[in-house]
C-alpha cells in the first residue's frame, strides 16, 4: 500500500500510457486490413511471381492481369503507388472492377506500394480512410502515405543515393517506391518492390507503362502528362485529343537528369513507353485546411481556395473544389486517350470495353462505378 | 477573426501558461497546447493524431541518446580531456590556426551526417575544454561551438533541408557543393573569430599545460581514441558507401563506438554512464516527442494552412523579411520541419532566380531554428558540453552572429542568378 501510495502518480501516468497504446495501436492495426476489390473476370497474381524474393513481405501486391481473345498490345497500369494519392488507387480499382479487354493485355497493380497504405506520414494529419457512396451503401478505402512503412524498411540512411546512379536524395527517399526504378534484387524493400516491377515490364514485354499519381496544388507538374521521350509523341497527340475534349493535361518531358523515376528509368531500362499522369489532390501540399475525411473526396478546402485567388497555385481552383470524382475521370479520360491514339498507329492494339467515360464519371459520381460494399453491381 | 487563428493562439496561450505559471516541462506544455488545438476543432482528444505526430523524431531521438551515452563513455574514459589538450597544446600559440581549426573540426560531423547535434555532442564536446583553458568563458565557448555545428549542419556534403526542399518540388541533390561552402564556411570562420576575438592570449603557457596535468596521459593513445576512430570510420563509411551500410544508421554507429570503449582508458561503469546521459537527453528528447504532436495538430486543424498561406502572400521584397523572420522562427520547432514546411513555398514564391542557390540561402536560414527556443537542439546541447546551466546565456551572445548570418543567407538568394553564374557547375 505504502508502495502504491508513494508512486500513485507514476503508476497512473503508465496506466494512461498503456491504455492509450492500446487504443491507438488498434487504429494503427486497422491499416493493415486490407480494402476489398471485386473485380470482373480476370487474373489475379501477385508481384513476387515476378521476383519471388517479395512473397510473404509487406512489398508484395496483386496483380490483375485481363487478357483479350486476340492479341495484341500489352499495357501497365500502376495506381497507389503513393498511397496518400487516392485518384490513381481508386481508377484503378474502377478499371478492374468495371473493364472487359477484347484484344491485347491489360496489367493493374492498384496498390503498387502495398506497404504504404499502411501507415499515414506524420505531422500531416492526413485521415486513415475515406468513403465512397456506391449505388448501395458506402465502400471504405485507406488513405495511405507516400513512402514504405517504417515498420516494413528502416532504419533510413543518412541520404538516401539512388542506385545505380549514385544521385542523392533525402533519407525518406529511400522508401519513395517513384524513386527507386530500375531497383534491384538484393536492395531494401522499396527497391525490391521497384526491381519486381520492372521484372513484370521485362517479362511480359509490356508496351506502354503508365503509373497514374497525383500532386499538391502548389507543384508545377500537376494536370499533366509526364512522358518519356520514347512517349513524347504518344502524349503529345492524346494531350491534344484531350485539349478537344474540353480536359486541359500539361504535356511534360520526362527529366533526362532526375533518376529513379518510374518514366525516366521504365524508358531507360526497357526501351517501352513510359508515362505518369498527375491529378491535383488538394489534401497533399503545405496550403490545405482543416483535414476531414470528406475533404479527400469533396476536394473543397478553404486555404487552397485561397491561396487560388493569391495566384499560389499552379491550377484552376473551382468554388465547387477538385474532387475525386474529377480526378479519377482525369485518369481514366487520359488512359482511354492513350490507348485511342495508340491503336491508330500500331497493328497490335489493346481494345477495351466498359471503361467509364470521363461525363458518366463527372455526372453520376465515382460510386456509380464501383461494386456496391457487397461486392454485387 | 478565423478561426485557426483563434485555435492557434490559445495553442500559444496554453503552452505558455504551462511554461512559465505551471512549470511543466517545454515537451509536456508542448503536448497540453496540442491537445487544446484538437479538442477546439472538434477532433475530441485524438489520440491516434497525437500518437501519430509522437513519433515523428523517433530517428534524430535514437541519435540524440545514443550520441549523448557515447559522449558520456568518452568522458569517463578520458579520451575528451586527452583530445583537448592536444589540441590546445599543439596549436594555442597561433590563434588563426588554431580557431580556424577548430571551427572546421566542431562542423565536420554536421556535414557528414546534416545534423547539428552530431557536431555538438561529439567534436564540440571535444574541443569545448581546449577554447575554455585557452581563455573563453563557458558561454562563449557555447556560442562558437552551437553556431560552428549549425553551419556544420548547413555546409556540404550533406545538407538535409536542402534535399527536403529539393524533394517538395522534384530538385535533386545535385550541384550545391560550391554554393553551400559560400553559405556556410566564410560565416562559420567569421563568427568563431569575431567571438573568440577578445579573448586572444588570455590562457597562459602554464595554465594551459596545468589544465591537463590530471588526465591519463600515460595510456596509450591508440587505445584511448580507438572508439572515436571506429565511430568516425563507421560515419565515414556510411557516405562513402551508403548502399552498404544503409541498414546500419547512426544510433548503431554510436552504439558499436560505444561499446568499443570497454577498457580503453579509465574505468567506468556502462549502467551509471547510460542513467546520466538519458537524464541529459531526457528534456529534449520530450521536446521532439511534443513538437512532432504540436506540429501533427496544426496541420490537422488547418492552422498549418492558415499560417503558410498568410506569411507567403507577403508581397514583393517583404518576402525576404517575411523568410528572416519565419524560417528561424518556424525553426525553433524543428529547422528540418521550417524546411519542409516553409522551405518550399518560400521558394515556389521565388521561381524565377536560381533554385539551387535559393534553396542553399533559405537552409542557411533555417538552420538558425536550432538556435532558437524551446527546442534550440544546438544551443541547448552546447550549453551542455559547456557546463553553462543557462542555456540563454548563449542565445543572448549568438543573436547578433544570427542575424548577421540571416542577413548574409537574403544576400544569397537576393544574388542568386549572379551567383550562379560562378558556383553552380
Amino acid at each position: 500500500m505504502k508502495f502504491l501510495r508513494q508512486n500513485s502518480l507514476r503508476l497512473a501516468i503508465l496506466l494512461s500510457v498503456i491504455v492509450i497504446s492500446i487504443q491507438t495501436g488498434r487504429e494503427f492495426h486497422q491499416m493493415h486490413i486490407v480494402d476489398p476489390i471485386y473485380p470482373n473476370p480476370c487474373e489475379i497474381r501477385l508481384l513476387s511471381d515476378y521476383f519471388p524474393t517479395l512473397k510473404g513481405t509487406a512489398g508484395d501486391t496483386d496483380v490483375y492481369l485481363f487478357e483479350g481473345d486476340s492479341p495484341g498490345a500489352t499495357i501497365l497500369i500502376l495506381g497507389g503507388t503513393h498511397a496518400n494519392e487516392p485518384a490513381g488507387m481508386i481508377a484503378a480499382t474502377c478499371l478492374i472492377e468495371n473493364i472487359s479487354v477484347e484484344t491485347g493485355r491489360l496489367f493493374i497493380l492498384p496498390r503498387a506500394n502495398n506497404s504504404g497504405f499502411t501507415h499515414n506520414d506524420p505531422q500531416e494529419g492526413n485521415p486513415q480512410s475515406f468513403t465512397i457512396r456506391t449505388t448501395a451503401g458506402e465502400r471504405s478505402f485507406r488513405y495511405g502515405s507516400r513512402y514504405t512503412n517504417p515498420i516494413d524498411q528502416w532504419p533510413d540512411p543518412d541520404v538516401y543515393e539512388h542506385f545505380p546512379s549514385g544521385q542523392q536524395l533525402s533519407a525518406a527517399e529511400t522508401r519513395n517506391l517513384n524513386r527507386s526504378y530500375p531497383g534491384r534484387p538484393d536492395g531494401n524493400l522499396t527497391e525490391q518492390i521497384g526491381f519486381g516491377i520492372v521484372q513484370l515490364l521485362q517479362k511480359e514485354s509490356v508496351d506502354i507503362a503508365i503509373d497514374m499519381h497525383e500532386a499538391s496544388l502548389e507543384y508545377p507538374v500537376i494536370n499533366a502528362l509526364v512522358a518519356h521521350q520514347l512517349a513524347f509523341d504518344l502524349a503529345a497527340e492524346a494531350v491534344l485529343y484531350l485539349q478537344f475534349n474540353d480536359i486541359h493535361f500539361n504535356l511534360e518531358p520526362s527529366p533526362e537528369e532526375f533518376r529513379g523515376l518510374s518514366h525516366r528509368e521504365w524508358g531507360d531500362k526497357l526501351g517501352i513507353q513510359a508515362l505518369l499522369m498527375e491529378s491535383a489532390n488538394p489534401l497533399q501540399g503545405r496550403y490545405h485546411g482543416k483535414v476531414t475525411a470528406e475533404t479527400v473526396t469533396s476536394g473543397l478546402d478553404k486555404y487552397n481556395m485561397e491561396a487560388a485567388h493569391s495566384g499560389l497555385i499552379e491550377v484552376e481552383y473551382p468554388d465547387t473544389g477538385i474532387p475525386l470524382d474529377l480526378r479519377v475521370a482525369r485518369h481514366l479520360a487520359g488512359l482511354n486517350q492513350i490507348f485511342t491514339v495508340w491503336n491508330s498507329y500500331n497493328e497490335n492494339k489493346i481494345n477495351i470495353t466498359d471503361l467509364p467515360e470521363y461525363d458518366d464519371v463527372l455526372e453520376q459520381g465515382i460510386g456509380a462505378f464501383l461494386k456496391q460494399p457487397t461486392g454485387e453491381r | 477573426m478565423e478561426p485557426e487563428l483563434f485555435i492557434l493562439i490559445a495553442m500559444m496561450a496554453v503552452f505558455a501558461l504551462a511554461v512559465f505559471a505551471g512549470k511543466f516541462p517545454i515537451g509536456v506544455s508542448l503536448v497540453f497546447a496540442a491537445v487544446t488545438g484538437s479538442l477546439l476543432s472538434g477532433f475530441g482528444l485524438s489520440l491516434r493524431h497525437l500518437v501519430e505526430g509522437s513519433i515523428s523524431y523517433l530517428d534524430p531521438i535514437l541519435i540524440i541518446i545514443t550520441a549523448m551515452i557515447f559522449m558520456e563513455i568518452i568522458r569517463e574514459t578520458g579520451a575528451l580531456g586527452e583530445a583537448s589538450r592536444l589540441i590546445v597544446v599543439n596549436l594555442h600559440s597561433r590563434p588563426l590556426l588554431f580557431l580556424s581549426a577548430v571551427t572546421i573540426f566542431i562542423m565536420l560531423p554536421g556535414m557528414i551526417t546534416g545534423l547539428s547535434t552530431a557536431s555538438v555532442l561529439t567534436t564540440g564536446a571535444v574541443v569545448a575544454p581546449a577554447l575554455i583553458v585557452w581563455g573563453i568563458p563557458k558561454a562563449r565557448t557555447g556560442s562558437i561551438i552551437a553556431m560552428a555545428a549549425l553551419l556544420g549542419m548547413v555546409a556540404p556534403p550533406i545538407n538535409v533541408p536542402a534535399m527536403i526542399i529539393g524533394g517538395g518540388v522534384d530538385m535533386p541533390y545535385i550541384g550545391f557543393g560550391l554554393p553551400l561552402l559560400l553559405a556556410t564556411l566564410p560565416p562559420a570562420l567569421l563568427v568563431t573569430f569575431l567571438l573568440a576575438r577578445p579573448y586572444f592570449g588570455r590562457g597562459s603557457e602554464e595554465a594551459i599545460r596545468n589544465a591537463f596535468t590530471d588526465l591519463p596521459v600515460h595510456f596509450k593513445r591508440w587505445r584511448l581514441f580507438l572508439p572515436v576512430l571506429i565511430l568516425a570510420v563507421l560515419m565515414a563509411l556510411s557516405r562513402i558507401i551508403p548502399n552498404d551500410f544503409t541498414s546500419m544508421g547512426m544510433p548503431l554507429i554510436f552504439v558499436i563506438a560505444g561499446l568499443s570503449a570497454y577498457r580503453s582508458g579509465l574505468p567506468f561503469n556502462y549502467w551509471k554512464v547510460i542513467r546520466v546521459a538519458v537524464n541529459k537527453a531526457l528534456p529534449v528528447m520530450g521536446i521532439l516527442v511534443g513538437i512532432g504532436m504540436f506540429i501533427q495538430i496544426m496541420s490537422l486543424t488547418g492552422v498549418r494552412g492558415y499560417l503558410i498561406v498568410n506569411i507567403v502572400q507577403i508581397p514583393s521584397y517583404w518576402i525576404f523579411l517575411a523568410i528572416m523572420v519565419t524560417l528561424p522562427l518556424f525553426g525553433a520547432i524543428s529547422s528540418y520541419g521550417a524546411s519542409y514546411v516553409l522551405g518550399v513555398p518560400f521558394l515556389l514564391a521565388l521561381l524565377g532566380r536560381n533554385e539551387i542557390i535559393v534553396a542553399s540561402g533559405l537552409t542557411l536560414i533555417a538552420s538558425l531554428g536550432d538556435m532558437m527556443p524551446p527546442t534550440a537542439l544546438a544551443g541547448i546541447f552546447a550549453a551542455q558540453v559547456v557546463g553553462e546551466p543557462n542555456y540563454f546565456r548563449i542565445l543572448k551572445i549568438c543573436i547578433p552572429y544570427i542575424i548577421l548570418t540571416a542577413v548574409y543567407g537574403i544576400l544569397i538568394i537576393i544574388g542568386a542568378n549572379w551567383l550562379a553564374k560562378f558556383l553552380v557547375i
